[in-house]
């Protein structure tokens, strides 16, 4: 967990826009009035069904581990360089059921990346720090407790 | 939708290429310029003889300016810019004009100058927010990693056999002579590479460079008074994503009915050309990385989901395999000019199909060919080359 920030530090989350809570975070996706796909994030129309009217639906907390990668070199700009530089992060699709998957960070060592299928729960962590020492938080599962390792 | 007997048969009757790699100088309109005469050469005519033309590049100027430099005839000029599918576009559209009536010969332009290093796209040109870059999540070799990582394991698809496709990619350059990595690699160094993003290493990814590719197309008698072997181009068909399928910049998916633009413009391709997946003699296939052409052997039909690691194995795909697949070195070999590759690729199929491959010809004169080109955000363009 992304705790370790000085004690009054200034903190945002880096698009308000995708959650619809920050403690703990709830994803905020679009669910479509006529055919009932889901999106993430929430967008104006269907892709399904080409309907226009799509409602804010608070996304599931938990999933499985649908694909993961790690992320070896630096991305370039508008990547934003965590401030004690840039180290390896791991990254993946978490399936939350019916039929919806999302990308997302995923917390935790490169050297011990998840297994596909593996159980993961929503948090945050921190992603970068603005120039003003604001640090700017982003979503991001982490391993459900009952396989933490 | 079969192609109908009293549609005109559009023919590649030259074929010109500036050598893919990195070149301090010239610009991407140089490139295109000597790619350009170089087509026009092969086919044995001039610029003023191109009734139509268009040109396609990413990020490297404007291919219409070109007549500045080939000779202000007022030909028209279309411009197409689809990210890594450019080079498709541009050759359907050059395609459907000839078959319009607007020209009897046509030139197709593609280029591009890439700097060094990964692509580094802006969310807002792909409709997202600042956050899905600043958090680290556009890379396109993530989505590719992802990708692969996931068909493997579905398809039960091991990280040797995306090994396996980069060292045929640079077996088959080293004597390509416009190739741009022609180092012979084996698998274990491949596999012992550095990690870019798992299961893909090093060796497994084209990098962005600098080429340019240049065709010339004419219609029916016209293109049998140019040339003794035409090829014809039997089908180009171009697709965008439906829903369900698994693009590159996606912050969700779908979990199932797992679809591509490439299943559906190959698919197109091939009804429209009257020819079966099984009649390819010799294929080239978007291989940004290597589980990129595993996947796409499958998605156009070349073969089954899963076969791919067996097939790789037996070198079916080798350049003297029953399936020869990216006889140049693929973009693994030659890198990406984004606007040049899909006409590469198309460039070595009609060489091969001419019986004058620049580098390892396949043997048996096939006789039927196939490209396939991808690009982001989700757009796939394939033709069947025939001779």
């Amino acid at each position: 967990m992304s705790t370790d920030v000085d004690a009054g530090a200034a903190v945002r989350f880096v698009d308000p826009t995708l959650v619809s809570a920050t403690d703990p975070v709830v994803l905020r996706g679009g669910r479509c009035a006529a055919c009932a796909t889901r999106t993430f994030p929430m967008q104006p129309s269907c892709p399904l069904c080409f309907a226009e009217e799509m409602t804010a639906v608070d996304l599931p907390r938990t999933g499985t581990v649908w694909s993961w990668t790690s992320q070896h070199f630096g991305p370039k700009p508008p990547y934003r360089t965590p401030a004690g530089g840039f180290t390896p992060y791991l990254l993946g699709y978490v399936d939350l059921g019916d039929n919806l998957v999302v990308e997302a960070r995923l917390e935790g060592d490169v050297a011990d990346p998840p297994a596909i299928g593996d159980p993961v729960v929503l948090t945050t962590i921190d992603a970068f720090t603005d120039d003003d020492g604001t640090v700017v938080r982003t979503f991001a599962f982490t391993a459900a407790p009952e396989v933490a390792r | 939708m079969s192609r109908t007997a009293s549609e005109t048969p559009v023919y590649i009757v030259g074929a010109g290429i500036h050598e893919f790699g990195r070149f301090d100088g010239p610009t991407g309109l140089d490139l295109a310029e000597t790619a350009t005469r170089r087509a026009l050469l092969d086919a044995g005519l001039t610029w003023s003889d191109v009734g139509y033309a268009v040109g396609g590049s990413n990020v490297s100027g404007k291919p219409d300016s070109l007549v500045g430099r080939l000779g202000l005839t007022g030909v028209p000029f279309p411009t197409v810019r689809n990210g890594c599918s450019t080079g498709g576009l541009a050759l359907a559209t050059a395609a459907h004009a000839l078959r319009a009536g607007e020209a009897e010969v046509a030139a197709v332009i593609g280029f591009d100058k890439h700097p060094r290093g990964a692509f580094d796209p802006d969310p807002a040109a792909y409709g997202l927010g600042d956050w899905y870059a600043e958090t680290g999540m556009m890379t396109t070799t993530q989505y590719f990693a992802l990708k692969a990582q996931r068909y493997l394991h579905d398809h039960g698809i091991s990280s040797t056999t995306l090994a396996r496709v980069a060292a045929k990619a640079f077996t088959n350059a080293e004597s390509h002579p416009h190739a741009w990595r022609r180092k012979p690699l084996t698998v274990e160094e491949i596999l012992a590479a550095p990690p870019v993003n798992p299961p893909l290493t090093q060796y497994m990814f084209c990098s962005p460079n600098e080429g340019a590719v240049a065709l010339v197309l004419a219609t029916g008698e016209r293109a049998f008074d140019l040339t003794d072997h035409p090829v014809l181009l039997a089908s180009v068909a171009v697709r965008t994503r439906t829903f369900g399928s698994f693009e590159v910049f996606s912050p969700w998916l779908t979990s199932g009915n797992r679809t591509s633009p490439s299943v559906d413009a190959a698919a197109a391709a091939f009804e429209r050309a009257g020819v079966s997946p099984a009649d390819v003699q010799v294929a080239q296939l978007q291989d940004t990385e290597s589980g990129a052409e595993v996947i796409h052997m499958a998605e156009t039909g070349l073969c089954e989901h899963g076969e791919q690691e067996d097939l790789l194995a037996s070198g079916a795909t080798d350049f003297d395999g029953r399936i020869p697949v990216n006889t140049d070195g693929g973009c693994l070999a030659n890198g990406e000019p984004i606007g040049a590759s899909g006409l590469r690729q198309v460039h070595e199929v009609v060489r091969q199909l001419q019986g004058r491959a620049p580098g390892l010809q396949a043997p048996g004169a096939p006789r039927v060919g196939f490209t396939h080109v991808y690009g982001s955000p989700g757009t796939s363009a394939c033709t069947v080359l025939t001779v």
